[in-house]
């Protein structure tokens, strides 16, 4: 271990700590924009520079600095917050300062950074400079080169996690730009994720650009339904309406990254058909004859299977389950659904909790189902037609009724993967909590409570269901609980 | 002053370039000997080192040092890059070294290589140098040829491979680590120091970097001695180098000089002194990188690292850049600094703004624009960039901005107070 101090504090490190992630450690934040955790240390932006051991001549990069037994750090010096002034000044002088109409307004460092370093008045007296604004980088990010800090990030991006070059710097000095060159729209499934890195404007998405101003939004820390990856996102919507996803830095899951397919499927998630209320052979119901009906339908429970979602978070199979282990329900499914995998994050289960269904004792659909007198169909999930032959009654309770509706007995309403809390096990065993990103509105309970209710357990919150759940299940209990 | 002809010898020489020019003198004899006699390799890094023999791309750092830098105890390859990037404003020594006479780089090269174990060495020429590329080229050939080069040299078991490689014009390549990223065929971006080249440099190996004036220097302090390098001129910074003196004087040229002399009498004696009818105004003593220095600086200045640094400048190419009374300092900082502007890579914050910003400032002196306030602007915009970046460059254009708008402070001040808006503090507002 290394021992040093960092603006009078002492700290010590493994060898090979930079004293960026050192200051980090003591909760110091030096200014960056080019480094980034998750592609590495380039050194070009300047901003980070620190005072090590008095020499205020040649200011040391923190971002890449190695921490040195007995240094002593000043971050925050006379010398440095004088160089930091002189980056941040060189950085907004050809600047288009168009932050009314940028979208990264609000969440732009470059503007945090400001509040602390800029000067309020500017030094320069010169004409701004001129670069390309409207620049097509591909059907999904366009690229304004004035708002530009070339901290290369987004270069930096494809070469070091997706190994190829998109993009790249085009021309000199002050002339420098970012640029597809001869290579045309970048293509790559990823590359949405360099939207999220740019520290400023210059890159922004064609699907959120200028939809809403982003302090006017609400953001909940969920995960991608997507897949069984389970990358951390921040989901955010105005007034209700998801308005987008972007990655939440998870080491242990994405890093900071997701794929273009999940950051863009939140629409869906919106629904504005569906469910609502409960209702038995087509007419509206109270929900308590639909629970009357339903035990009726059931009755000692033989002949009766469970089909359910594996977008259903754990605590909602759990209630699923306690209420079938009363209905004497033996025979508990869970469905599939599959989509192209890549060799990064995307995985061929499309559903967000198999993991978690499985631990749970859901089993796939036997290749030779056991005749069924009757199906309870739980959430969004694809069901094989073959359970659907020789059925006496269909019980559906899922966000959107879909081509079953028409034929279920009881239909009930279901919470979307966004608007659910509890968690999902992701499919390297990372069990994650999910949190609802929006209200689906009225006569839309959450789908633990319906079975809680018919299962006649007295659960009041979820946080209950997951402690209860951690006693019998014991898979869960040893996976981490990522965010 | 003492004249010298240790690199230059053959220059006036017909043929100087060919390998039979060379042999006569008893070329790549020190070669050779160091292979029969199976010399140590450090005993030669040790003679480097104690000749005292200073880089000569510009920052004058110890040879000998560099090279001891490499790692002996290494599996990785290590690499020799013999830097003929020769593009600081002013200097033109390596081309002729590298026009008319090619050999004694190559030697050098060679002795280089085997006292860092290095078996591969790259010349990176830049392309405007159409002639020296040409003659280097055919030198390496006939050193394959002769024997020089290639596998098991002299039955000695040592392989060398010697190649030319091409840069595309830009000033930024003559960066050692720049330079570098050149060879592998990537964006020319200095890279962070450390790690340093000598530990790891081109493909990630240990590389020495070295400037071709440098390697020439090698085969005769091998041959001769350190002991013989170390009573060339100044003793602090002993050796002979070539001088590029252009501008002003009645004959530019270049010579051959054992540091340790009189600029004063170097301008005075073979340049012919100022051209008629004008008296010396500034000279800029190191390449356009180095501070400036006024007539009664040059008066008393001696040409070696302590005398220079003593006049607070600095050696750089040794291209001597002389201005008369017929120049406007500020017409001159503006065109240094378009060509700063001009080459800044673009990789750092304070270079890529602060050198357009410059130029920017200086082009509305210049015409006539100019406020009470843009001088003050000007040294705190260097303050802001110098020491602040990954290279150099940035340092190398605050140098002569910041010495010229100190010393001929008047001089901007006439251009402002002849100007209309020089009461207004501000032109406009960003």
């Amino acid at each position: 271990m290394i021992k040093l101090s960092i603006d009078g504090r002492e700290v010590e490190v493994e060898p090979g700590t930079t004293v960026l992630e050192a200051a980090a450690t003591l909760g110091i934040d030096i200014p960056h924009y080019c480094y980034h955790p998750d592609i590495g240390v380039d050194g070009n932006c300047r901003i980070c520079l620190v005072e090590v051991n008095g020499n205020t001549d040649k200011l040391a990069i923190g971002c890449k600095f190695p921490c040195g037994e007995g240094m002593e750090v000043e971050t925050e010096s006379e010398a440095v917050v004088k160089a930091r002034k002189g980056v941040m000044e060189f950085l907004l002088i050809n600047h288009p300062l168009d932050c009314t109409i940028c979208d990264q307004a609000g969440e732009c460092p470059l503007q945090d950074y400001s509040y602390h370093y800029g000067t309020g008045d500017s030094r320069f007296a010169e004409k701004k400079r001129n670069k390309p604004k409207h620049v097509e980088f591909s059907e999904k990010v366009m690229f304004d080169a004035e708002r530009c800090i070339l901290c290369t990030r987004c270069t930096r991006f494809f070469e070091e996690v997706r190994d190829c070059r998109p993009i790249g710097v085009e021309n000199m000095g002050g002339k420098s730009t970012i640029t597809t060159g001869p290579n045309g729209p970048i293509q790559d499934p990823y590359q949405m994720n360099i939207i999220d890195i740019c520290p400023v404007g210059a890159l922004t998405s064609r699907d959120f650009r200028f939809k809403q101003r982003v302090w006017f939004m609400d953001f909940a820390d969920t995960v991608c339904p997507g897949c069984s990856k389970g990358c951390n996102i921040t989901a955010g919507s105005y007034q209700g309406k998801l308005l987008r996803f972007v990655p939440r830095r998870n080491t242990e899951v994405n890093a900071s990254w997701m794929c273009d397919d999940g950051r863009l499927s939140y629409d869906k998630y919106n629904m504005p058909e569906r469910v609502r209320g409960a209702s038995v052979s087509g007419d509206p119901a109270s929900f308590d004859a639909a629970r009357a009906k339903i035990t009726e339908l059931v009755g000692d429970g033989q002949g009766v299977a469970v089909l359910a979602s594996t977008s259903q978070t754990s605590e909602e199979l759990f209630a699923v389950r306690e209420w079938a282990r009363t209905a004497r329900v033996r025979d508990l499914w869970h469905g599939e659904r599959t989509w192209e995998s890549d060799d990064f994050l995307k995985q061929a289960d499309a559903t967000p909790n198999t993991a978690g269904a499985q631990a749970l004792g859901y089993a796939s659909v036997p290749s030779q189902a056991p005749e069924l007198r009757g199906l309870i169909v739980v959430g969004d999930v694809d069901v094989p037609p073959a359970l659907l032959a020789n059925l006496d009654f269909l019980i559906q309770q899922a966000p959107q009724a879909g081509e079953l509706g028409e034929a279920a007995v009881v239909l009930l309403p279901g919470r979307n993967a966004l608007e659910k809390n509890g968690h999902w096990t992701n499919g390297d065993g990372a069990v994650q909590e999910v949190r609802a990103a929006r209200d689906p509105g009225p006569d839309v309970p959450e789908d633990w409570t319906i079975w809680r209710d018919l299962a006649g357990v007295s659960w009041t919150s979820i946080a209950e269901i997951t402690k209860a759940m951690g006693a019998v299940s014991t898979a869960d209990a040893e996976a981490v609980t990522a965010s | 002053m003492k004249a010298s002809t240790v690199i230059s010898g053959r220059f006036d020489t017909k043929n100087s370039q060919s390998i039979e020019t060379y042999r006569k003198d008893g070329g790549y004899e020190t070669w050779s000997t160091v292979l029969d006699e199976k010399r140590d390799p450090d005993s030669l890094i040790d003679e480097v080192k104690a000749s005292g023999l200073r880089g000569r791309g510009g920052a004058g750092f110890s040879t000998g040092m560099k090279w001891s830098f490499v790692p002996k105890q290494t599996d990785k390859p290590k690499y020799l890059c013999v830097n003929g990037d020769e593009s600081e404003p002013g200097t033109f020594k390596d081309r002729q070294i590298l026009e008319f006479d090619p050999h004694q780089l190559l030697e050098g090269v060679a002795l280089t290589c085997y006292a860092v174990q290095a078996h591969t060495a790259y010349i990176y020429l830049r392309c405007e140098f159409k002639l020296g590329i040409a003659t280097v080229k055919a030198a390496i050939k006939e050193a394959y040829e002769a024997g020089m080069f290639g596998k098991d040299i002299h039955g000695s078991g040592f392989d060398l491979d010697v190649s030319v490689t091409i840069g595309a014009g830009a000033y930024i390549c003559g960066e050692e680590t720049s330079l570098l990223n050149s060879i592998e065929g990537v964006r020319p971006y200095p890279r962070n120091k450390p790690p340093f080249p000598a530990v790891e440099g081109l493909f990630g190996c240990p590389t020495v970097i070295n400037n071709v004036e440098t390697i020439a220097n090698i085969p005769h302090i091998i041959k001769n001695g350190a002991e013989w390098h170390t009573k060339l001129g100044c003793p602090e910074d002993p050796g002979s180098r070539l001088w590029g003196i252009s501008g002003h004087v009645a004959k530019p040229r270049w010579v051959e000089l054992e540091t340790g002399y009189k600029l004063q009498d170097l301008i005075d004696g073979p340049c012919g002194g100022i051209r008629k009818g004008h008296t010396l105004k500034a000279i800029i003593p190191g390449g356009s990188s180095s501070k400036v220095l006024l007539p009664d600086q040059v008066a008393r200045v001696t040409m070696d690292t302590p005398g220079i640094r003593a006049e607070g400048s600095s050696l750089g190419s040794a291209a001597i850049i002389v201005l008369d009374d017929s120049v406007c300092m500020v017409d001159a900082v503006l065109n240094l600094m378009k060509f700063y502007a001009h080459e800044s890579c673009g990789q750092c914050t304070p270079c890529r703004e602060g050198t357009p910003w410059v130029v920017q400032v200086l082009q509305r002196i210049h015409s006539g624009k100019g406020r009470t306030v843009d001088m003050d602007l000007l040294l705190d915009i260097a303050h802001n960039m110098e020491g602040r970046t990954v290279c150099a460059l940035a340092d190398g254009a605050c140098w002569p901005l910041t010495s010229i708008v100190k010393k001929f402070r008047h001089e901007f001040e006439a251009k402002i107070v002849a100007a209309p808006s020089a009461t207004s503090s501000k032109v406009a507002s960003a």
